[in-house]
């Protein structure tokens, strides 16, 4: 019996491996391979998506810019876009979570403008700022800010009561009480409000440089669209792709150094 | 100290105040002539908003851009619910399936709705269909995410009672694991429904011809900040109502699991 | 013999959670360097109680002194000891048992002293870089014993503090607890419904009704330490104390 369960797990990250294998082979198969029935203009196969995104990082054809400048000017917008918006949503999160009258004043304003999705007020400050860097920091800014300020509030809000009874049977003040305890408490929320922030953050900009921009990863998707070159568009999908998961990445090491103990 | 005293009533009153204040500042820094120029007051884009109910913006009154948009959404949102839930949940029951499946989702699963526009667009055209598999997109991730994690979360203790009892595969998964898996799922549809929304707002402000996210970039493109706001207001509203609805389905779905809102 | 001072007098203590009645009219003294066990029927407000003597819980009605003054807990040298593990996972063993040294705004050196010889006394001076969550449920409980004694508290509550603890650990945290008491006169107030503890720790046991909640009586311990569990006045003690919680 025992046999036979290890043989059972093995067997199954061998599945993995097939899926991704046979992923590729079969897109491989329609457009580069033996059925190659899909037309490169419409989806081009792996190899042409590959060697293209190798390429794009010495050729500046056909937009005019290699692929790094890209990346680099959608990374610049989000990261700007980003501190502010955190920088103004955890401190009245916290805010906003500990003194009651701030939350029942703010709170309404801020339940009508949340599910507002931040591409939409691409438009608005396009018309007030042009289309430059600033418009698009802005859009940024207000798009994180939400996650940021939800999180941070249910953190503060979630303080465990025992914890504020051992800061007040010690003869702590109400602020101190929320330096000492509620903030720090809040923490791990304060980080997932950062990591969904910085994930809607970075969704928002490639949609953002659909209307408005003259670089970025966005721009790029959407100017090959008019060309017909979706082995860039796909090239610089995986780039997005790639770039999310990697600031993710870094919010996890920020995370692990914040949290020494581990989770609570 | 962290016990909130306030009353319903108290809490609606803030609100009213909080709104007042809000118009009145509006109004009040519009009224600089100046400003005048780039930002209408509150009750010039009420005015509009009411109006284009009878006055079309484009070929369409605000009741069918709304309904346009509403239906593009509801018909992503419903295909991603049903396809997202049967896909989660398999894959959080059933380990061949997992390993199989997950890592084409770990594949596609970072790069963002929004990114896919321009290629939707190109294969599929700039009709309805792009619209719904766009918001299809939106949707079925979070939704899948969350049915998996409900799957794979069911109490193993019930599992093991249950197969004390007799109970087959197939009566497993349909009695104990769905059930079981209802909040996540639930809490899978709230994310959803709003990736949804944002997914067919943007889509609309990036490629339509109708629609509320249509208003609101023809607004800029024909420099009508008052377009663009009345927009802006209908987009909001319409998503706090969904956000409102779904949460009330959850109340209904999740009536046995009180988490204590 | 020297006359021993009232360390705390609660005076017609009343406490209602909206319409329910917890807490009726308790008024009682404790004497300074008192070990006062307070025990009663599951459920009978004895945490209530004890957060309401703090003033953690607005009260309805009375008065609570502590060295005939009303009860403040910046001036007064309080530490508390709960039920739950109270450790804060943001800080290391070393820095919660220093917790109460910080808000006091002892000065560093002291702090440390204090701190190092805590964490001596409980066993954990291996583990101070250590996090609450990385070490084991009694080691955690300990934490708050030593973040409590750092103080030198005047008084000192706890709340079934060793309910989740083994045995073995229980009668060697017990005993520590005694000596401590002793080095330190502290005047403790200890929740418990395990009778035996109660008769093994006490000076005077006070045995609380069911709602609402007051005093029913208060059992004088003059048993010598160190006791003995076994001995025949022990259970006497222990049987007498157990009759008078009975409320059916």
């Amino acid at each position: 019996m025992r046999k036979r369960n290890k043989g059972k797990k093995r067997s199954y990250v061998g599945l993995s491996v097939l899926s991704i294998v046979l992923f590729f082979f079969i897109w491989w198969l329609f457009t580069e391979g033996f059925l190659g029935t899909i037309k490169a203009n419409v989806l081009p196969g792996p190899v042409k998506v590959f060697t293209t995104l190798s390429d794009k990082f010495s050729n500046k054809n056909p937009d005019g810019a290699l692929m790094q400048m890209h990346l680099w000017a959608s990374l610049k917008v989000t990261l700007s876009g980003y501190v502010i918006g955190c920088l103004v949503g955890i401190p009245l999160g916290i805010f906003m979570g500990w003194y009651e009258k701030a939350d029942i004043f703010i709170n309404p304003i801020f339940d009508f403008i949340r599910p507002i999705p931040g591409i939409a007020w691409t438009p608005l400050f396009i018309l007030l700022f042009g289309i430059g860097m600033l418009p698009k920091v802005i859009v940024i800014a207000l798009a994180a800010f939400g996650p940021a300020l939800v999180n941070t509030y249910t953190g503060i809000r979630q303080t465990k009561e025992v914890h504020i009874w051992v800061g007040q049977t010690f003869g702590a003040s109400k602020f101190e009480i929320l330096t000492k305890i509620a903030i720090p408490s809040s923490i791990p929320f304060v980080l997932t409000g950062m990591r969904v922030g910085l994930g809607v953050a970075w969704s928002t900009i490639i949609g953002a440089e659909m209307l408005a921009a003259t670089a970025g990863l966005g721009y790029l998707i959407n100017l090959c669209r008019g060309i017909y070159r979706p082995d860039i568009i796909i090239a610089a999908m995986i780039c997005v792709g790639l770039i999310g998961a990697g600031l993710g990445y870094v919010l996890t090491l920020a995370e692990r150094r914040l949290m020494k103990g581990g989770r609570w | 100290m962290l016990d909130r005293r306030a009353k319903g009533w108290q809490k609606t009153v803030a609100a009213v105040i909080s709104f007042a204040i809000f118009v009145s500042v509006w109004q009040l820094v519009t009224l600089n002539p100046t400003i005048h120029q780039v930002m209408p007051g509150p009750f010039a884009v009420l005015q509009k908003f009411f109006l284009s109910f009878a006055e079309p913006i484009g070929k369409n009154t605000m009741l069918m851009h709304m309904l346009i948009t509403l239906s593009r959404w509801a018909v992503g949102f419903l295909a991603a619910t049903v396809l997202g839930i049967a896909l989660g949940l398999a894959m959080g029951w059933y380990p061949k399936f997992e390993y199989f499946m997950r890592p084409l989702f770990e594949l596609v699963r970072p790069i963002p709705t929004l990114a896919w526009i321009p290629l939707v667009i190109l294969w599929c055209g700039i009709g309805e269909f792009a619209k719904y598999t766009l918001v299809f997109i939106g949707a079925f991730m979070s939704i899948v995410q969350n049915a998996y994690h409900g799957a794979k979360s069911v109490d193993r203790s019930i599992v093991h009672a249950a197969r004390m009892l007799g109970c087959n595969d197939r009566q497993m998964f349909f009695t104990i694991v769905i059930p079981a898996s209802v909040p996540a799922i639930s809490a899978g549809l709230q994310i959803g429904v709003a990736s949804a929304w944002s997914s067919v707002v943007a889509a609309e402000l990036v490629r339509s011809s109708s629609g509320v996210g249509w208003i609101v970039v023809t607004g800029q493109q024909n420099n009508n900040m008052t377009q663009i706001l009345v927009g802006i207001l209908v987009i909001a509203v319409i998503g706090l109502l969904l956000a409102l609805l779904i949460r009330k389905v959850e109340d209904v779905l999740c009536r046995w699991n009180k988490r204590g809102r | 013999m020297a006359e021993k001072r009232i360390k705390i007098k609660v005076d017609h203590l009343t406490k209602k959670f909206g319409e329910l009645l917890v807490l009726d009219d308790v008024s009682f003294d404790v004497e300074e360097g008192e070990f006062l066990c307070i025990v009663g029927p599951t459920g009978c407000g004895k945490t209530t109680f004890l957060n309401s003597v703090t003033r953690l819980y607005d009260i309805t009605a009375g008065q609570i002194f502590v060295n005939g003054e009303e009860v403040d807990l910046k001036k007064h040298n309080i530490s508390y000891i709960f039920q739950e593990f109270s450790a804060m996972p943001w800080l290391t063993i070393e820095q919660n048992v220093g917790f109460g040294l910080d808000i006091k705004k002892v000065p560093r050196a002291e702090k440390k002293e204090r701190v190092d010889e805590m964490l001596e006394i409980v066993g954990l001076t291996d583990f101070r870089h250590f996090y609450p969550q990385q070490v084991s449920t009694s080691m955690n409980q300990r934490i708050g014993i030593a973040r409590a004694f750092a103080t030198r508290p005047e008084i000192l509550l706890m709340d079934e503090p060793y309910g989740q603890l083994d045995i073995d650990l229980r009668f060697k945290l017990e005993d520590e607890l005694v000596n401590l008491w002793r080095k330190t006169k502290t005047t403790v107030l200890f929740i418990t419904h395990n009778v035996e503890e109660a008769v093994y720790l006490s000076e005077h046991i006070m045995v609380l009704t069911n709602k609402p909640c007051h005093v029913k009586t208060v059992i004088e311990n003059r048993l010598p330490r160190p006791r003995d569990v076994m001995s025949m006045e022990f259970v006497k003690l222990r049987d007498h104390v157990t009759e008078m919680i009975k409320w059916w």
